[in-house]
């Protein structure tokens, strides 16, 4: 179940990702929504299968922005695995907390990726602190939105489930 | 699995892709994960690519409706006229043939062109390329690629009938170039600056250049063939103690490109790109 949650995650991140690209191509460097699927599952606690989750997402993002084939699959794959470690040790239930998570693995994932940009890259292009500070917000107020969106529709499901099952036990 | 095992895991999975980082390095190439990727990812690109594409155009064309019998009138007449210039140029380059033949000139073969579509264009990411659907008949690595303007650039991944191009605004992407005016050859890469830098490097000082020049590809570098333009010189900078610091706009608009042509060209074999001079084979 979780693995078909991170396929359908990934499937709705690479569509996205897509239309984003052919309608407004400026937005879709920061707003990483594979960050944010990588993210949201590694929220989840696991962190044997948020690494594995973190390293998947990354090679798919590494296939459709041409960077050096690995550079986002190395990044995202310490990011999962630190918040499924931290979503171990910290209670995150607000909607901002998960804003304040992502912000942050947003920025970590930049420090990751312009250190092994600079250790690989003759002349490498480097982000402007404007530039990570934008991705940071975007993707955090993104992966509130889409936790806020989540909790919702599980408070939903779970109340029509409790409507069914006392109509069962009155009938 | 216990958090210590998971550490290790992490430790492992972490080496393993910094060694494969370390070994391909920035090169743009081809590698069978990529490709396995392109060939998953490829269908949904261009499913998105298309489904815009489809809605722009149905809404241009009732907004054009009324303009579009002007426009053909006037393609009309432009179609006349270039019917006339190639009627002289089909004269002098029979013109060219005979005295070539005279003198027996040989000139690389150069094959016809294929109109494919673009499926997605990455401007963002530090290699600039943009994916294409080739159809049936895939495409071949290296095989230029061509818009009616001009160089777009060369395939350097295929997967089944996707395959990536790497434009030449990339800043690892070299072309073999001339200046169309003097006929000064130098090499043109990719500047990273914006979405039409390109720089022309290795034009002596004391070569005459000025904005305005045509620049044009040279035919050297075992890619491409001759006379492709690539764009115009628009600032020469002194730069170091030998070289003019030249930068070019490029001809092709390359945010606006929805179809190209593939260059039916042969390049250089690599046995004769790599042969050692006064060594017999």
């Amino acid at each position: 179940m979780s693995a078909l949650k991170l396929l359908a995650g990934l499937a709705a991140a690479v569509l996205l990702h897509l239309v984003l690209m052919q309608l407004w191509p400026e937005l879709a460097r920061p707003m990483d929504v594979f960050l944010v699927v990588v993210v949201l599952y590694g929220l989840g606690g696991n962190s044997l299968a948020s690494l594995f989750a973190g390293m998947l997402v990354g090679l798919v993002h590494d296939t459709l922005t041409n960077n050096p084939f690995g550079l986002f699959g190395f990044a995202d794959t310490i990011v999962g695995y630190s918040t499924a470690r931290l979503a171990q040790r910290l209670v995150i239930q607000r909607a901002t907390g998960v804003l304040a998570v992502v912000s942050f693995a947003a920025a970590l994932q930049e420090a990751i990726v312009v250190g092994l940009m600079v250790m690989l890259l003759p002349d490498p292009q480097l982000p402007t602190p404007f530039g990570v500070a934008l991705k940071a917000g975007l993707c955090g107020v993104l992966g509130m939105i889409l936790y806020m969106a989540g909790s919702q529709w599980r408070q939903g499901a779970d109340s029509r489930r409790r409507n069914r099952m006392s109509r069962l036990r009155m009938g | 699995m216990d958090e210590r095992r998971t550490g290790w895991v992490l430790i492992v999975v972490l080496v393993a892709q910094l060694v494969y980082l370390a070994v391909r390095g920035a090169r743009s190439g081809d590698t069978w994960l990529e490709s396995v990727g392109l060939r998953v990812l490829g269908p949904a690109a261009r499913a998105v690519t298309s489904v815009p594409t489809s809605l722009g155009e149905l809404r241009e064309g009732m907004r054009l409706r009324h303009t579009l019998q002007d426009e053909n009138a006037h393609l009309r007449r432009e179609n006349e006229e270039l019917r006339l210039r190639l009627l002289q140029l089909s004269d002098l380059e029979n013109d060219m043939r005979r005295l070539g033949a005279a003198v027996e000139y040989t000139t690389p073969p150069v094959g016809g062109i294929r109109a494919v579509d673009v499926v997605y264009v990455d401007h963002a990411s530090w290699l600039r390329t943009l994916v294409i659907y080739t159809g049936d008949t895939p495409a071949r690595m290296n095989q230029p690629v061509l818009s009616s303007s001009g160089l777009v650039g060369r395939v350097v991944t295929v997967a089944g009938p996707y395959a990536k191009v790497q434009l030449i605004t990339d800043r690892a992407a070299s072309v073999g170039a001339m200046i169309l005016r003097t006929r000064r050859q130098g090499v043109v890469r990719g500047s990273g600056q914006g979405q039409g830098g390109l720089d022309l490097d290795y034009v002596p000082r004391q070569a005459d250049v000025k904005p305005g020049d045509r620049v044009l590809t040279a035919g050297i570098d075992g890619v491409y063939p001759r006379g492709i333009p690539i764009g115009t010189v628009v600032q020469v900078e002194s730069g170091g103690q030998l070289f003019h610091r030249i930068h070019v706009a490029t001809a092709v608009d390359l945010g606006a490109l929805d179809q190209v042509y593939l260059l039916d060209h042969s390049p250089l074999p690599p046995d004769v790109k790599e042969a050692v001079p006064g060594v017999r084979p």
